[in-house]
């Protein structure tokens, strides 16, 4: 950034400048290590497993069996839940981080939704499915009561649960909370003077949000969606337990290699891994290249 | 100003509804257990139990430690990365989302083979050592929500700043990360702590395969192959979670800094 | 605060002591794994005899008690009894057991071995409890070690590996478990299923491209569709399937006691001993009943071996044969499992009438099919394969 350079051209004694940098890289030094020896080295097997045969050869075969109907399908699949349950939970989630936040609502909403909001991020997979099921489930609570109270019938109209709107709807229960909790002290740093300066100025709030608030949050609203992405793209245990045998994602044929009870090709499931991480890296690209667009505006 | 706060009437009632229900849909299942009436029967049977005390306890501490490491490891990279590093960025964020997509058996069966009692690092033989392996992984696990947590919380602030004011006040750099970043981020800070408590305990495939009494474990003992039992564990689980988490924020907060109505 | 930085560093400061007494530690229990390695080297030669006298049994309790602690995975405590069966191991011989992750599948015991090759710490599993196409494949990969139990002889030919590598441990058949509250009439077969008073009730208890029961499942349906023809029953498994789900009567989600209860799904396709144990634990509240069908009468078999690379071999040697032992397979068969020796032990007169009428009337499993491991293989392929195209999401 051009600032930076500023700082380092700056006329002071070169040496503290240099310190400076070297000070940072010293710094981020224990994170690096950190990821090496515990995130890193300790997922070197599912690389080098994705390029090895039964036997420990060297082999493709593994990257060329991705190319099946039924594991592309799965691929697909999983980024139409995954997209669908981010932008979805980016949008509720912002919507309610704001309500609390700048709202103007009572005082204790505020750490009432963001402490909610942190259990509610968790609650995944075999509790979550099954409290979905019990509540909008064919014999669910809330389908029976509206059957019997209001002679509404739910799945008259077509709404079925487990399908893939169910699931990205049962998605959202951990999505939206992890959208409020990261982006409620994003809201905290608009400054109270922006809003009046733009209101001086004769602003509409419309006008307000659409050139000062939006693109100053638009990297963190941007970051926080890729990060909604991964989260529902790398999630297993709730689909499993809500569509498992009728749904075909990824993750779910991942653990049918790795962890099943019949099949066991297990280069296959690190070549599938594989396959994720590379779509998780393209979409990290993608949301570094979107979020340069939106900084050069900032300039 | 009416018509915002009507919006965001909505917005809290409508998310209120849907967070809610699903709750009240497993608690109504759950009081199911004696036949034909409604009872708390699934409720003794959980609450009776003194493992669920200790698992809970022991994981409540794991957690409170893989806060503690997970902000001491994030907060500065976090920093130096926004301020003198922006080009190693995209391979920190890279490395951040890597735990979401890699499955966490791989890594603890990774972290079994590379630091079992035969390597040069042994983790899995004293119970302490491996208390400390399941933190740090749990540290991993937790990666990906504290980093976007704390980025997202120094991007609001003006770090270039206060780090010059710092500076040129005389300030050193251990000074400047905790006493003038650090309390500039704190509710930043407090979302990733929530995000990362949650994580902890509800945990269940890597204390089980390092072999320690976490509550995810107990969870999954008590609630297999049982049909009222999990879901009175689960709400349990969610209310004491929920407490927890207000005792952190009560803690965490200091003095709160109030956004513009 | 310069106090938070004290605190971080002393922090650091003290992970590193504990690993470096984590260090100290772990040197005692090398010694402690050396001592017990001199025992279990000599003492495959000595069980390869088959009777046991007293004093080769006596001197592999002695060694399993200086071991002190067995690592068991993958137990859940309703699958066959084995809460039980471990409580009676634990009070005969006083050795505690560790139990790993129960809700693992096949593939992670396989893991499990594999990754814990250099660990004697507690991750690592003595012993494990797999499917039966597991067996022969982890041989080849060199992940178990022979040993035969004193009553090997008793063990059936097809159920067992002839060098003792790895032996069948007990079997059950599919069944329907049913939710009587729900569901009126009972369906007596497989074609049933069909009917349209099942709509929306029809679950299995896995995804059958993942799971064995599952994939058991598929084809036991299409062994009773194809007429008891082996080759066709793949096929015909995965064409029932497609007819019951454009029936409306196959609900996708994957059945456990909870679903079962609250109503997504009353009827469960599940090993008996599954089902009858989950009537147990249900107490009455939902009534269930199990209804093994009449024709596709499918048993598999799980089949038991000790690790390559076992911390404690001899506790292992001694686990075994406690499952082996009259007591132990016994123990099973309370938990509604039929023990791998229950031909033998019936006609010894050693099961008690009490125990056999709890269980399912004897003529449902004169007609078990046990699927041969070809069999097994060719249908696992077929099925894991297709399933999606025939039944699933693609066809949507």
């Amino acid at each position: 950034m051009a600032q930076d350079a500023q700082l380092s051209q700056k006329p002071a004694a070169a040496s503290l400048q240099l310190s400076q940098k070297t000070w940072a890289w010293i710094g981020v030094t224990p994170f690096f290590i950190f990821a090496l020896m515990f995130l890193i080295l300790p997922t070197v097997d599912l690389m080098i497993g994705a390029f090895q045969d039964p036997d420990g050869n060297f082999t493709l075969q593994n990257l060329a069996n991705l190319n099946s109907p039924t594991i592309i399908s799965a691929y697909v699949i999983s980024l139409k839940v995954s997209i669908a349950s981010a932008l979805t939970g980016a949008v509720f989630g912002f919507f309610m981080a704001y309500a609390a936040v700048l709202g103007g609502l009572p005082q204790w909403i505020r750490p009432t939704l963001m402490t909610f909001s942190g259990v509610a991020s968790n609650f995944a997979g075999l509790p979550l499915a099954f409290a979905f099921i019990a509540t909008l489930g064919r014999v669910g609570l809330v389908t029976v009561l509206a059957r019997d109270w209001l002679g509404f019938n739910l799945y008259g109209t077509g709404f079925n649960l487990l399908s893939f709107w169910g699931l990205t709807i049962t998605y959202l229960y951990f999505q939206i909370p992890l959208m409020v909790l990261i982006i409620a002290p994003a809201l905290d740093g608009l400054k109270r003077e922006w809003r009046e300066a733009s209101e001086i100025l004769g602003a509409s709030r419309w006008q307000y949000w659409r050139h000062v608030a939006f693109p100053i949050l638009w990297p963190s609203i941007l970051g926080t969606t890729l990060l909604l992405f991964a989260n529902s793209f790398g999630a297993v245990a709730t689909a499993y337990a809500l569509t498992g045998s009728s749904l075909n994602i990824v993750t779910i044929l991942l653990y049918a290699q790795i962890r099943g009870d019949v099949l066991h090709d297990q280069g296959l499931g690190y070549a599938l891994a594989l396959g994720m991480i590379l779509i998780t890296g393209l979409s990290n690209g993608a949301y570094i290249w979107l979020r340069q667009r939106s900084e050069r505006w900032l300039r | 100003m009416t018509q915002a706060r009507l919006g965001s009437w909505i917005a809290i009632v409508l998310g209120t509804l849907y967070f809610v229900i699903p709750l009240i849909g497993t608690f109504e299942f759950s009081m199911k257990m004696r036949r034909g009436e409604y009872s708390f029967d699934a409720y003794r049977v959980v609450l009776n139990d003194p493992q669920f005390q200790a698992t809970f306890a022991y994981s409540t501490v794991l957690a409170l430690a893989t806060i503690v490491v997970g902000v001491v490891l994030v907060v500065p990279t976090a920093y130096w990365i926004q301020l003198r590093l922006p080009k190693l960025r995209p391979l920190v964020e890279f490395i951040t989302l890597m735990p979401l997509v890699i499955p966490a058996i791989v890594i603890v069966f990774g972290y079994i083979r590379l630091y079992n009692s035969s390597s040069i690092l042994p983790m899995t033989s004293h119970a302490r050592a491996t208390d400390l392996l399941l933190t740090f992984s749990y540290v991993t696990l937790a990666l990906p929500y504290m980093y976007r947590a704390v980025d997202t919380g120094l991007r609001s602030i003006d770090v270039r700043t206060l780090t010059e004011a710092a500076e040129n006040l005389g300030a050193g750099w251990p000074t400047i990360l905790f006493r003038v970043i650090l309390p500039n981020v704190r509710s930043a800070i407090l979302s990733g702590a929530f995000l990362t408590f949650a994580i902890v305990i509800g945990e269940f495939t890597m204390a089980s395969l390092l072999n320690r009494p976490a509550f995810g474990v107990y969870l999954q003992n008590i609630g297999a192959n049982r049909a009222y039992e999990p879901s009175a564990l689960a709400i349990i689980a969610f209310l004491v979670t929920w407490a927890c988490m207000g005792l952190i924020n009560v803690f965490g907060r200091g003095k709160q800094i109030k956004a513009a109505p | 605060m310069t106090s938070a930085w004290k605190l971080a560093s002393s922090s650091l400061v003290l992970a590193f002591a504990i690993t470096m007494a984590g260090c100290g530690e772990e040197k005692k229990e090398e010694q402690a794994a050396d001592s017990s390695a001199a025992p279990a080297a000599t003492a495959p030669a000595a069980t390869t005899e088959a009777a046991p006298a007293a004093d080769p049994m006596q001197a592999l309790i002695d060694a399993a008690k200086a071991e002190g602690q067995l690592t068991t995975i993958a137990l859940p405590h309703d699958w066959c009894g084995y809460g039980a069966v471990i409580e009676g191991f634990k009070a005969k011989y006083g050795l505690t057991v560790n139990e790993l992750n129960p809700d693992a599948g096949s593939g992670d015991e396989i893991e499990a071995i594999k990754a814990n090759k250099g660990n004697t710490g507690p991750q690592a599993p003595d012993v494990i409890d797999v499917g039966l196409s597991f067996g022969p494949s982890s041989k080849t990969e060199g992940l178990i070690q022979p040993y035969k139990v004193a009553t090997w002889d008793t063990i059936p030919d097809s159920a067992k590996d002839a060098e003792g590598y790895w032996y069948g441990d007990y079997y059950g058949v599919l069944a329907f478990e049913v939710n009587s509250d729900v569901v009126k009439t009972l369906p007596q077969d497989w074609a049933d299923l069909l009917k349209p008073e099942f709509t929306n009730a029809v679950a299995l208890a896995g995804d059958p491209r993942a799971s064995n029961q599952a994939i058991q499942g598929v084809y036991a349906a299409g062994l009773s569709a194809a007429g008891g023809d082996a080759s066709k029953a793949a096929d015909a498994g995965l064409k029932f399937f497609a007819d019951l789900n454009k029936a409306g009567n196959f609900v996708p989600v994957i059945g456990k006691s909870a679903s079962l209860a609250q109503g997504a799904t009353p009827i469960i396709i599940r090993w008996d001993y599954n089902a009858l144990a989950d009537r147990d634990t249900l107490n009455g509240n939902p009534k269930v009943d199990v209804v093994v069908p009449k024709t596709g009468v499918v048993a598999g078999v799980y089949v038991q071996a000790i690790s390559a690379y076992a911390p404690h071999p001899n506790a292992a040697k001694l686990w075994m044969e406690y499952l082996y032992s009259d007591e132990g397979q016994l123990g099973w068969l309370k938990g509604y499992c039929h023990p791998i020796r229950f031909n033998d032990l019936v006609k010894s007169g050693k099961v008690p009438q009490e125990m056999l009428d709890k269980l399912p009337p004897a003529a449902s499993y004169e007609a078990a099919v046990f699927p041969t491991l070809d069999e097994q293989a060719a249908g696992k392929e077929a099925i894991t394969k297709q399933w999606d195209s025939v039944v699933g999401a693609n066809v949507q």
